[in-house]
């Protein structure tokens, strides 16, 4: 990351001109910006890969300058992003999860790039192009693709002569060797409020919360696979064979830090993110598929992973989408967001990875990115998102804090969770049938 | 039921604080309250030194050392705290300076203004100007910010520092006092004296009048400059440019984010440390200045 | 009613004389009044009866504001979480109210009394705390809390007992209270303490010389005379308490038993904000201002009807 101090005298008088009246928007920069000098982008977007690429692409065009700004995670930066529209403040480009996708296009946040997306199309695997597009129109490019895998502390499993699990039922038989070892260790953490990660695990055992026939929607959250995925957690909270708190909490960070977690089922980033909370264990560290609910199929779901997408307030939306475009297909990109951990979402990119070395959270691990290939392909090609995933997620966290909190069966905060979407649903007036 | 309070010059009452103290008291009686204010020191004390002794340490010891014993990495910690996001922090420090510096000394003139109005002069639609002022008192302003937000959307000022100032500049509050002091503190006798002398009213206002009301300016000011400074969720909701932060969203936003990348625990808490010595330094400095019974001053009838 | 500072025929001939100047005093006030309190307080009733509602067009649609009526109301008092957060509210303020007030008034007492050691050491000690800002002050106390950094779990596992998790399971209120009378007493006790010293000394000296002990001068003398300051200090606690927000926000990334929904004003912010529903959190302010005013009311009413030193 770029570090500078802004001198005093440049800080005092950049207040004084915003006191001055000036907007602090992208859009102020006007259209005689794009006729005598370079546009500026404004673009919001987290994570630590971020500025090496935005740098590499000020480098390559000096017409079009991106300025990054950090509002925040996924959650925070959505939430931003719908005031700032309302605001008429918003950036040009952000990053979007792609589960907030259809919550950003319903609110007027992203805007229709169809027109600039000739040719997109073939960069990508269809199951994560499946994600930008709606009704045959594109909303934004991905960037980075969060297939769910498993990072487990590999020196930690040798210890206790655990084999790698590959399905649920080997993992929970994992998860009692670990806790009889040590009564201070689990094998994992249920986090009551990671929305993403248990919808990718429904996902995986056939789950369809959102389907969509012409206009009328159905709802189902509590349908067979994401009960049995509910009770499965519930079994091992209940025994006590996992860890049922907040993730990346400093408690959290102690206990990995500690070796008291053993393992993150999560998207293909947690590589990237436990390097940044337990630097010190990197070597013992590797990455495996999830594991199966069945031995037949090996389809997983994506957790998290994101699309860049040009917002309705830009006043530059060709520069912008010229922009997103190279972010997620150029191989300047692919390369710095590999260099970070990430795993790119384009076939370019992907294909990139297996030059490159494995995470430094693994460094042992040489089959790294051919066994992230391999996941990928294998990931579940439709998986559509409703219109109110924020209500969805809000709801959901709420519901299993408080399920595992007082003990209450967590598929009950499933039925809770449904009955809160398909109100809203209702009541903003969409066709809704509830399973 | 009517209540006419004399105005009276400060200072003519024998205050408790003039007087001698005699009383031969018991010991136990002396030694009892000094311990019970000792721990209540301690207890108001305790986190304040917890954070500058946290602040020395280096994002391992955070976690792994005695809770307070000084760490090796103060220098570092502050290294990194300036340097963090191109120097966001002294960004966001300034900011701060300026919304609680300008917004606290225009809200204490427009204060003083309005509530030395309504102490001193007599005209149609007084009691209404003075039981809105009093229901802006108890009026939660927290739920203000978010139709302030949509209004300020909707003229354009929404993300600017506009959006964040405008708002602190009315403070019913502080409203409230200026006209509690003014009633105590300028006598009317002295300015019908200066409109015999000839004395329009703005100049009675501001050579007679306002050098009378100055403790209790100070006092508006400090309450203001404090309420500002820590306020949060107006310019949590106002502003969506990292840059433009104050410290108390800058320093929410570091502790945020530090889940994902807990070395900004650390630069959260070497934060906190930094932007709290400022305003404890002006707190002790400024005390004496302090009228606070002014609050109480308005309920004595 | 009548006036409140001055004669009347003082006030009526100076009023006749130079009706204009106390308008033109009142000017930016008034004006600032009106755009940053009436009209966003009109604003947010008349958002209150609006809603985002769909109009037509594909799975996704388009949405429209357009008027609801009484919906947001309903969906607002018929939300259970909405009343759960009401609750803890309550819990949370029977805890943080009388300890402020209660802890304020005796350190003031204390400093009050002669012959006290360190009474200035004290008083700036106990002060300190309000220059702290709320986000700060819970940032410092979640870390103290935290077992992993808390000296209170460090001193424990010492002598051999497990760890303490005030964040979890009953200790919780306790805890977040702690942050808000931690940041309250200081204040609190300088506006009983200031208002202690403003009583002229010849009140308790006649107590003294008929041998009345410190503590029945404080009971039967000091309290009293300063009850309108309690009635005051007791409002803001009170007013304060109902817009708990920031606490319990920082706090939530700590432990998973702090909901979206903790609190009111929480609540308002996920609806506006994480759920994009303007509408409804403008219902539950208006619904949450009008009950706030209307508790001030009664408790005002109730204890001291010359409040405010108006008539």
């Amino acid at each position: 990351m770029m570090r500078r101090t802004i001198p005093v005298m440049a800080t005092l008088s950049a207040v004084a001109l915003a006191l001055a009246g000036c907007s602090s928007g992208s859009g102020s920069g006007g259209a005689d910006a794009e006729a005598d000098g370079p546009i500026t982008l404004d673009y919001w977007a987290w994570g630590t890969a971020q500025q090496p690429m935005v740098d590499a692409w000020n480098a390559a065009h000096p017409d079009i300058q991106v300025k990054r700004t950090d509002a925040g995670g996924g959650t925070d930066s959505s939430a931003k992003l719908v005031t700032a529209t309302r605001a008429g403040n918003a950036p040009d480009v952000a990053i979007v999860e792609y589960n907030t996708l259809p919550a950003m296009i319903v609110a007027g946040v992203a805007a229709d790039i169809s027109e600039h997306a000739d040719g997109l199309e073939e960069e990508f695997a269809p199951g994560v192009w499946s994600q930008v597009t709606f009704d045959g129109a594109t909303y934004g490019v991905p960037q980075d693709a969060g297939p769910q895998a498993l990072t487990y502390n590999q020196a930690q499993f040798d210890e206790l002569g655990i084999e790698v699990p590959t399905t649920w039922e080997e993992f929970a038989d994992a998860a009692e060797k670990v806790h009889e070892a040590d009564p201070d260790s689990y094998i994992t953490t249920f986090a009551p409020a990671e929305f993403g990660g248990f919808a990718g695990f429904a996902q995986q055992a056939g789950a369809e919360w959102w389907s969509v026939d012409g206009d009328t929607w159905t709802v189902d959250f509590d349908d067979d696979a994401s009960v049995a995925v509910a009770d499965y957690w519930q079994d091992l909270i209940d025994r006590d064979l996992v860890l049922a708190e907040p993730l990346l909490t400093p408690e959290w960070n102690a206990k990995v830090n500690k070796g008291e977690v053993l393992s993150w089922p999560a998207g293909l980033w947690a590589a990237g993110v436990l390097y940044g909370v337990a630097e010190e264990s990197a070597g013992d560290w590797a990455m495996a598929p999830l594991p199966r609910w069945d031995e037949g199929s090996s389809a997983v779901g994506f957790q998290g992973g994101s699309a860049v997408v040009v917002t309705t307030s830009t006043e530059h939306a060709e520069a912008a989408a010229e922009f997103a475009r190279w972010m997620g297909t150029a191989d300047e990109a692919s390369a710095a967001q590999i260099e970070q951990g990430q795993y790119p979402a384009s076939l370019a990119g992907q294909e990139l990875t297996l030059e490159s070395d494995p995470p430094l959270l693994m460094p042992q691990q040489k089959d790294y990115w051919e066994t992230a290939a391999e996941i990928t392909r294998s990931t579940i090609p439709e998986i559509s998102w409703g219109p109110n995933v924020n209500v969805a997620s809000s709801a959901f966290q709420d519901a299993m804090s408080t399920a595992v909190t007082d003990g209450t069966p967590l598929r009950d905060a499933l039925t809770t969770t449904e009955a809160e979407v398909v109100e809203d649903m209702e009541t903003t007036g969409f066709e809704v049938t509830q399973k | 039921m009517s209540t006419v309070t004399t105005p009276r010059p400060a200072g003519v009452r024998r205050l408790a604080a003039d007087r001698p103290r005699p009383r031969p008291a018991s010991r136990r009686g002396a030694i009892l309250p000094s311990v019970v204010l000792v721990l209540g020191a301690l207890y108001c004390l305790v986190p304040v030194v917890w954070v500058l002794v946290a602040s020395t340490k280096s994002s391992s010891e955070l976690f792994s050392t005695f809770t307070f014993l000084p760490g090796t990495g103060l220098v570092e910690n502050l290294g990194d705290l300036f340097a963090y996001g191109d120097g966001q922090y002294a960004q966001w420090a300034l900011n701060s300076l300026v919304f609680a510096g300008v917004g606290a000394v225009a809200c204490t003139l427009v204060s003083t203004m309005a509530g030395y109005a309504l102490a001193k002069y007599d005209f149609p639609g007084r009691q209404v100007a003075f039981y809105a002022i009093l229901g802006g008192v108890l009026l939660p302003g927290i739920t203000l910010a978010i139709p302030q937000y949509l209004l300020m959307s909707k003229i354009g000022l929404a993300g600017t520092y506009w959006s964040v100032l405008l708002p602190c500049l009315i403070s019913p509050f502080g409203i409230f006092l200026a006209r509690v002091y003014a009633v105590s503190a300028v006598p009317t006798e002295t300015m019908e004296a200066a409109r015999i002398d000839g004395a329009n009213d703005a100049r009675v206002f501001v050579s007679v009048a306002l050098p009378m009301m100055v403790p209790g300016m100070v006092t508006i000011f400090l309450l203001q400059f404090v309420g500002i400074w820590n306020n949060f969720l107006l310019p949590f909701i106002m502003l969506s440019d990292e840059r433009m932060y104050p410290l108390t969203v800058g320093l929410y936003t570091l502790l945020s984010k530090g889940s994902g990348t807990p070395s900004l625990y650390s630069l959260a808490i070497i934060g906190s440390a930094v932007a709290i010595i400022p305003l404890v330094a002006m707190m002790l400095v400024l005390q004496r200045y302090w009228r606070l019974d002014l609050i109480s001053g308005g309920l004595k009838g | 009613m009548s006036a409140v500072t001055d004669p009347p025929t003082l006030a009526y001939r100076r009023a006749r004389r130079r009706w204009g100047a106390p308008f033109l005093f009142l000017l930016p006030a008034a004006l600032l009044f009106v755009a940053f309190l009436a009209i966003p307080i009109g604003y947010a009733i008349y958002l209150s009866f609006r809603g985002m509602r769909m109009a037509g067009g594909g799975p996704f649609g388009v949405r429209q504001e357009t008027w609801v009526g009484l919906d947001n109301y309903v969906a607002a008092f018929t939300d259970p979480e909405l009343l759960a957060g009401l609750g803890r509210l309550a819990i949370y303020g029977i805890i943080a109210v009388p300890l402020t007030l209660g802890l304020a008034l005796t350190f003031a007492l204390l400093l009050d009394l002669p012959r006290v050691r360190g009474a200035r050491f004290s008083r700036t000690a106990i002060f300190i705390p309000y220059a702290v800002p709320g986000v700060v002050a819970t940032l410092l106390w979640g870390f103290l809390y935290l077992p992993s950094t808390s000296p209170g779990t460090w001193v424990l596992e010492r002598v051999g007992l497990g760890g303490l998790d005030v964040l979890h399971g009953p200790m919780l209120f306790p805890a977040v209270a702690n942050i808000a009378i931690w940041g309250g007493v200081g204040f609190n006790m300088i506006i009983l303490y200031t208002s202690l010293r403003g009583i002229p000394a010849d009140v308790y000296e006649a107590a003294r010389l008929d041998g009345a002990s410190e503590w029945d001068i404080a009971y039967r003398i000091k309290i009293p005379l300063v009850a309108p300051a309690l009635v005051l200090t007791g409002l803001f606690a009170l007013i304060g308490t109902l817009q708990v927000y920031g606490e319990p926000t920082t706090l939530r990334p700590m432990t998973s038993e702090i909901s979206q929904t903790w609190v009111p004003l929480m609540m308002i912010y996920r609806d506006a904000f994480t759920r994009d529903n303007l509408s409804l959190a403008a219902a539950s302010s208006v619904a949450l201002a009008l009950g706030t005013l209307v508790v001030s009311v009664i408790l005002l009413r109730l204890t001291q009807k010359r409040s405010f030193g108006e008539s």
